[in-house]
């Protein structure tokens, strides 16, 4: 039965009307009133007073309605959005006359008859949403219509204001400002703060929060025995300065910074990216400010005069899985990993899914499509390729890490290196005055027409008699290869000779002539006759398969006239590449010839068509490592790579391939545009330029001195080249010289381009202002501005969450609309602008939260607040939290004393069961010794097969950015906890000590301590000597149940104790392990 | 308040974690209608309320809250209890098992036609390749059942099941390479990071065994590991992790974890353990938290599982007939023909969802030698689930499915000789079957050119492939959603629709 119904009156008639409502709230009616269901009149009256747009009534539009009248333009239907007052109150499109929302009249609102419909075809929200209101959040509706449709701007894109700090009665036992905000709330709801907790808690409490590792017998007796007044703020003191504490804080980054030890996907291989991770630990260690924590890893590499340490830091954006399976298309995987960096950047550093705009305008929040691709430009500018190279070599770009002894090592050879080509300058001054007497000797004459520049000359291929046979060695014959094995060659006339016919699928392989490294100076010629229909393909490489291994080698590829002529390690980032500028002419024969002086420059790389150089563009020049594969080295191949790219239907002929630089004059020779005997003649007619040519001829072709001066200097660059290549290498930002252009991929797909853009913020969180540079430098100054209304409170947010387990905004990685609303309003503003005025100080802002009283209280809840506060988000009490992943297993080996406390370097393998990487077709092969005893945070991460321990306590897969883990209770964690190596082994360590321990009562006191930080009531201790003695006697009478206690993990007992007894023990240890006092920190 | 399903949220069904359960919904009872009622009774409510506003959870509470979402399962009377979900890992050819082209055996060596091709993309592997010759299947097909279904020789066994077999021959992906197209079969989405299918049935149905996983996974040791598998195959994506794939290994530790030190049985666990309950009902007394009570739940769930899982696991019970019924293999713990009797096992313990993975299929080259050995290792098998399923009564309300992530190509990537060549990636149809519960047995569904390359009739996606499926266990996949980062999430994103010309 549809009842009455309350006074709808005007926004201007509010006041009168909140008295009115209150008195009579069911005899008032009214003409323009609407007849409300019972349940929704019900909780009508249940509202509060004032009902407030962001607290009460946005949650409700932004979940049920702006799917469909919302952001997202495309899918606004019947052109009405509801995020927008005027477009909300405005005539419908399409019902004239009518409104979706006429403020103060429900009669006339669309929306409430919409809402309280009964039929199907009229209701909101459709029943095809399968979305339904609430009978309250009907009522919020139809209030806040009655009340005048007051719309706010959203409360987290509006920058923060500091707000006055409230009074409280609980003055006494405030500390910090933030005890008088929450104490004045607990106040207004009516809750009690509970005491202070006892010390030991504490000292556990804070020991864990700050450094992830508990307290060690003598930290708490020191604790205990200080009557001092500040003696707990020794303590927190003491553990900000710890060096665990980068360690513990550099945990939640690293999940935020999706860090991982392989690159993910698929063909899951290792990598090494620890010296990113030891750089977030050092970073809070020397407390680093914030802003400049972040800036350096979003933009370090942009900084004015960047120093190896803000390049290193900016692996943050690198960090994201990276794709190596064979065949993927390489646009596709680069377009996720600029995805990934851009989402990233979105959730990690403002808290917003900027992500769900990539393939529409977001539902939810005003981030629209192109603003999503204007972000994203801010990233795509990286030199990097989609598809990683197969042989492990880190992705580019990447940064040199040498040891010290590398680099002096380098240092040294590089001045070798330049004083070779000192030494070879000289000798090329002298030979000009030996060139003389040469000269005189008519040299030219001597050579016959037609007959090759020889000095160098290591092969020569003229497919003349049908034969692939290298004119220079006859032993040495190519092939033609489809897959492995030879192919007939296809040959065709050529002149009075034959040339090669290629089918775009087979190449011709020369090995091993063609076989050189960056330090080599060598040139490769050839005619090649290029048919008009082809679009694509390579003419020479040395290499294979080439994306599969980034192009290492060299190559030589034709793409859609223009020749691109590369050299690379890791392409494009560790390469050079030159672009030329000309077309290439087609259906005709034309000589092409690369030279390459052995500089690693791009201007030591030429290439000549018809024997002119021809002009070229660098597009990248920065060739650091070497050029041969690890394994399997082809030599020279011509005509397509393994799996195709190949130029189809193209015919070559008269391929020569020179160990060394040949000269200009020679390469006309050998493209047949000058003989012997025409030089001769035309220097005879003082052809001074011509003569000058034949001066460089004589020097880098006949003179023994250049020649053995050039030898030195391939001797030493090699040597470099050998030294480089084992240095370590990580994964950096970099911008490419010529920015790639961006532009709104249509559904997200990577092919599918709509408008382009370039980079921008969106202005519905803070327009980006004009005096910054629109790049990533610019984006990151963007991000720390002063008025940016997110950075602050989402960084204190998380820092709040490590706390008390979760944020003042729960939902941490959702500030939008769709977002939990902050818990504390107030106090989240007050700290973050506090952090701000700080100068970002971190540590500081840790000292404060866990100096509160709000943070020491005691985590007993009172029935009252367990009734009306069950999550505690108004902490009336302390925090109550299971152990992470990472404090579970290293509060056993601290406990044990194995631990091994050392900072930083390669991530370790502890125990695992065998065979779990096989899945993954690789193995894992457990470390041994102190490894073992690493801490968790230094466990690899392989992403595809997460370590079971790690995994099983939710610790993510870093996979992607994870600002808010799991914190879920199975059953399995109790098997992790009963029987993985780690915890039995830790537990006989234990069982061993407590089996030295004077009595069996305070050994079992001493090992409870060490595991949960409190001293066990004699209950306890009753409790678990008599585990104790009826595990003895089981022992002592069935050895053999003791094995797996006693020998399980690589530590031994001492054989001279009981053994039965230190079994015994061992299971006393691990029962304190799997209890509540050690897996939650309360 | 309701409770968080992506935090502190678990809700076992166990009887001892029952109580808890209990309480929560009578806290949810008690809050409703306080609300109802009590407003003008007490007046005091705008406190509460206020705390109520501020304190909910990422979205107001209703009726399309995660409880009411799973409270509305089953939205269709179900059909099948449980699945077996045979995964074959590489992405097995249509032309040498099911999609039978006679129409080829003309063209063989021809390149293929764009007229056909369509300009659509191919893999990085092959589409440089200057020619792509068009290669009939190498082995021949017969007509098998009722209906007369072509099938391959390579599947003797299975061919002998063809009536209880729905065969879809016009699936297709959007997916064109392994990683993105499994992720999205199994997940619904490229990408990394979605729950998988078994999560999100574990998630919607709950289990039926107190001492068992509801999804337990089984990969197979004796195929070739030619493309990797991983684990977030059968991950909990962002719903929580009890709901992730349990894989089950051959081998001593058959679940992580499981086996108590050396020496120390079960009996002497069961005494550790009651201490340890006793240690943490003493720590209850003094801090009096819920979560202790759970914690002592979970240790009891824990034990459950190390004592029944050593005997769901043992087969030595097996008879002999049964042995031979799955074939050579079965009697060697972790091949896939063991694992496909273990799947039964596990099947009439009511566990919900069972999927086993055999790599192996993906043959870029040589695949006339590598298909029939894949065929050989686990045609008998596969059969042999479907007859001992239906003759144990439990084909009725399980539902099998075979079926890889993708197809092969109608071209041979690299050389095509007289006896060899190799397939690339297809997504743009390939076949699965189903049998048993609730899909009409003896059909083929679906057509596809005669190359195979394009679908002719009645395509199916796999988002419509992941809708029937759910649809089957009873579940509306588009109402079975958990709201993550503001946005509510389902399997199959905002496409898919059951094919009902599939059931039965």
């Amino acid at each position: 039965m549809a009842v009455h119904t309350r006074s709808l009156k005007r926004a201007k008639y509010l006041n009168m009307h909140r008295i009115f409502f209150a008195m009579f709230i069911f005899t008032v009616l009214s003409a323009c009133s609407v007849s409300l269901p019972d349940d929704v009149a019900e909780a009508y009256q249940a509202l509060p007073e004032d009902l407030d747009y962001n607290l009460h009534v946005k949650p409700v539009l932004s979940d049920k309605c702006f799917v469909c009248h919302g952001p997202d333009k495309a899918k606004q239907k019947a052109g009405l959005r509801l995020d927008i007052r005027d477009n909300a109150i405005g005539e419908l499109d399409e019902s004239p006359g009518k409104f979706a929302i006429d403020p103060g009249n429900t009669q006339g609102s669309e929306l409430v008859h919409r809402i309280l419909s009964d039929d199907p075809d009229y209701l909101m929200p459709s029943p095809e949403s399968h979305l339904t209101l609430s009978a309250r959040e009907k009522a919020i509706l139809v209030k806040w219509i009655d009340q005048g449709a007051e719309y706010k701007p959203h409360w987290a894109f509006v920058k923060p204001t500091l707000p006055k700090v409230p009074k409280t009665q609980y003055e006494s036992k405030v500390i910090n400002e933030i005890d008088r905000f929450i104490f004045h709330r607990l106040e207004t709801e009516g809750l009690t703060p509970s005491n202070e907790a006892n010390r030991e808690l504490l000292l556990r409490r804070v020991s864990l929060d700050l450094t992830g590792l508990p307290p060690t017998l003598e930290e708490i007796g020191n604790f205990l025995n200080d009557k001092s007044a500040d003696a707990y703020e020794k303590q927190v003191d003491r553990l900000l300065n710890s060096e665990q504490f980068g360690e513990k804080m550099a945990v939640d980054w690293l999940d935020l910074a999706r860090f991982a030890d392989s690159h993910g996907y698929t063909v899951d291989r290792l990598r090494d990216m620890s010296p990113y991770r030891d750089w977030v630990i050092q970073a809070f260690n020397k407390n680093y400010p914030y802003n400049k924590f972040i800036q350096w890893q979003l933009a370090g590499d942009m900084m004015p005069n960047p120093t190896k340490e803000m390049k290193l830091a900016t692996a943050f954006n690198r960090n994201h899985a990276q794709n190596m399976e064979g065949g993927i298309i390489d646009e596709e995987f680069q377009t996720e990993y600029v995805v990934d960096r851009t989402n990233t950047f979105g959730e990690a550093f403002m808290g917003l899914s900027v992500g769900c705009a990539r393939c529409h305008d977001h539902k939810y929040d005003p981030i629209s499509q192109k603003n999503y691709y204007e972000l994203f430009s801010f990233f795509n500018n990286v030199p990097e390729a989609g598809q990683i190279s197969w042989d492990d070599a880190m992705p580019g770009p990447t940064l040199l890490l040498p040891t010290e002894r590398q680099e002096k090592i380098i240092a040294f050879l590089s001045k070798e290196v330049d004083e070779k080509e000192s030494k070879l300058h000289e000798s090329e001054r002298q030979a000009d005055a030996a060139f003389e007497t040469w000269y005189q000797s008519n040299p030219l004459h001597r050579m016959s027409d037609g007959k090759l520049p020889n000095s160098g000359l290591v092969g020569y291929y003229t497919f003349d008699n049908g034969s692939l046979r290298n004119a220079m060695d006859t032993r040495q014959s190519g092939v033609v290869r489809l897959g492995s094995g030879p192919e007939s060659p296809v040959f065709e006339s050529r002149g009075n000779g034959k040339a090669l016919h290629l089918n775009g699928d087979a190449w011709l392989d020369l090995s091993p002539v063609g076989l050189f490294r960056k330090g080599d100076a060598f040139s490769i010629g050839l005619f090649v006759y290029i048919p008009k229909e082809l679009k694509e393909g390579v003419i020479f490489h040395k290499s294979t398969m080439e994306r599969h291994f980034n192009y290492r080698g060299y190559d030589l590829y034709l793409k859609d006239n223009k020749l691109r002529l590369s050299m690379s390690h890791v392409a494009p980032a560790n390469a050079i590449r030159k672009y030329t500028i000309e077309n290439i002419p087609r259906d005709t024969w034309v000589h092409l010839m690369m030279t390459y002086d052995g500089s690693s420059r791009a201007m030591g790389l030429r290439l000549y068509q018809n024997g002119v150089e021809a002009p070229m563009e660098t597009v990248a020049d920065n060739l650091t490592k070497d050029i041969l594969l690890y394994q399997g080295q082809p030599g020279l191949q011509i005509g397509a790579w393994d799996r195709g790219w190949g130029i189809k239907d193209a015919r070559v002929d008269d391929i020569t391939v020179y160990n060394r630089e040949v000269t200009p004059l020679e390469v006309r020779i050998i493209a047949g545009k000058e003989s012997w005997s025409e030089t001769a003649s035309k220097i005879m007619r003082n052809d001074s330029k011509l003569f000058e040519e034949l001066k460089v001829y004589y020097r880098s072709a006949v003179n023994k001195e250049v020649a053995a001066s050039l030898q030195e200097l391939r001797a030493v660059r090699n040597a470099r080249a050998d030294s480089v290549e084992s240095i370590k290498e990580v994964m950096i930002m970099e911008e490419m010289a010529r920015p790639r252009k961006s532009h709104v991929l249509l559904r997200g797909n990577y092919d599918a381009f709509g408008e382009e853009v370039v980079g921008n913020t969106p202005a519905s969180i803070l327009p980006f202002p004009g005096d910054l540079p629109k790049n990533r430098l610019g984006l990151s100054e963007w991000l720390i501005r002063d008025d940016h209304p997110l950075t602050a409170r989402v960084a204190v947010n998380r820092f709040w969450q490590n706390y008390f387990g979760a944020g003042i905004v729960k939902t941490m990685e959702d500030f939008g609309n769709q977002g939990e609303l902050p818990s504390h309003a107030e106090l989240l503003d007050w700290l973050a602008i506090t952090f701000r005025d700080s100068g970002w100080d971190v540590k500081k802002l840790q000292k404060l939260i866990v100096m509160s009283a709000t943070y020491r209280r005691d985590s007993r809840a009172s029935q009252e607040s367990r009734t009306k506060d069950p999550e505690n988000r108004l902490l009336s009490h302390g925090p109550a939290n299971r152990l992470s992943a990472e404090m579970m297993r290293d509060n056993a080996l601290a406990a044990c004393g194995l631990l091994k406390k050392e900072i930083g370097g390669k991530s370790v393998k502890p125990y695992q069961p065998e065979g779990l990487w096989e899945i993954n077709n690789t193995r894992y092969v457990p470390d041994t010794g102190q490894a073992l005893y690493r801490r968790s945070l230094y466990v690899i991460v392989k992403r595809t097969v997460p370590h079971p321990t790690m995994a099983t306590f939710d610790a993510p897969s870093r996979s992607y950015c994870v600002v808010r883990r799991q914190k879920t209770n199975t059953p399995l964690q109790s098997l992790v906890t009963l029987n993985d190596p780690t915890f039995v082994e830790a537990a006989r360590v234990l069982g061993e000590q407590m089996t030295t321990d004077s009595n069996a009562r305070e050994g079992v006191v001493n090992a409870y301590r060490r595991l949960t930080g409190r001293t066990p009531d004699s209950k306890e201790v009753d409790l678990l000597l008599e585990l104790q003695q009826v595990e003895y006697k089981k022992f002592r009478d069935h050895p053999e149940k003791a094995k797996g206690w006693l020998t399980t993990g690589q530590y031994s007992v001492d054989r001279k104790l009981d053994t039965s007894l230190v079994a015994a023990n061992t299971v006393v240890a691990s029962a304190i392990m799997n209890s509540d006092a050690t897996l939650t920190k309360r | 308040m309701g409770h968080s399903h992506h935090d502190e949220e678990f809700r076992l069904n166990t009887p001892e974690a029952s109580f808890l359960n209990r309480k929560l919904d009578r806290r949810n009872f008690l809050m409703k209608t306080s609300l109802g009622l009590g407003a003008l009774a007490t007046g005091s409510l705008l406190g509460m309320d206020a705390l109520r506003a501020s304190t909910s959870k990422s979205g107001p509470e209703d009726a399309s809250s995660q409880e009411a979402i799973l409270a509305a399962i089953p939205h269709i009377a179900p059909r099948a209890k449980r699945v077996v979900y045979l995964f074959m890992a590489g992405g097995p050819s249509q032309f040498e098992t099911f999609d039978y082209k006679p129409a080829l055996f003309n063209l063989a060596g021809q390149n293929l036609p764009e007229s056909v091709r369509k300009g659509q993309r191919l893999t990085g592997m092959s589409a440089s390749q200057a020619a792509l010759p068009m290669v009939p299947s190498i082995y021949k097909f017969n007509q098998h059942g009722k209906n007369q279904t072509w099938v391959s020789e390579l599947l003797p066994h299975t061919a002998k099941v063809v009536d209880d077999l729905c065969i879809v021959k016009s699936l297709y992906s959007e997916a064109i390479n392994h990683d993105p197209a499994i992720t999205f079969f199994q997940t619904g989405n490229q990408l990394a990071g979605r729950p998988s299918i078994g999560s999100w049935v574990s998630y919607g149905l709950g289990s039926d065994n107190l001492n068992l996983p509801s999804f337990i996974v089984l990969v197979s040791k004796n195929a070739p590991q030619d493309q990797p598998l991983y684990a977030r195959l059968w991950g909990n994506g962002f719903l929580p992790t009890r709901h992730q794939g349990v894989q089950f290994r051959s081998g001593k530790d058959p679940v992580l974890f499981l086996n108590n030190p050396d020496g120390y049985d079960g009996s002497d666990r069961k005494e550790m353990l009651d201490y340890l309950g006793k240690l943490n009902r003493l720590q209850n007394e003094a801090f009096g938290d819920p979560e202790i009570d759970n914690r002592i739940a979970q240790y009891e769930m824990a034990f459950r599982m190390q004592t029944s899982v050593p005997g769901v696991i043992d087969l030595s019970n097996e008879s002999e007939e049964v042995f031979d019924l799955y074939g050579p293999g079965s009697r060697d713990a972790g091949t896939y023909a063991a694992n496909c009797i273990l799947a039964r096992k596990l099947l009439e313990k009511d566990v919900k969802f069972v999927q086993l993975y055999h790599q192996g299929w993906d043959q870029h080259g040589g695949l006339p030698k590598n298909i029939a050995r894949q065929c050989k290792d686990t045609d008998q098998a596969t059969a042999a689930l479907v007859v001992d399923l239906k003759r144990r009564g439990l084909l009725e309300d399980t539902l099998v499915i075979w079926g890889g992530e993708f197809g092969r190509t109608v071209y041979s990537q690299g050389k095509l000789t007289a006896t060899d060549y190799g397939r690339d990636h297809h997504p743009r149809c390939f076949t699965m079957w189903m049998a048993g519960a609730g899909v009409k047995a003896g059909i083929s569904y679906g057509e596809t050119d005669d190359f195979s390359y394009n679908i002719t009739k009645d395509p199916v996606h796999v988002h419509d492939f992941q809708a029937t499926l759910m649809h089957l266990l009873g579940i509306d996949h588009e109402r079975l959603t958990y709201k993550f980062q503001g946005r509510r999430f389902r399997l199959t994103d905002v496409h898919g629709k059951v094919v009902n010309a599939l059931l039965s």
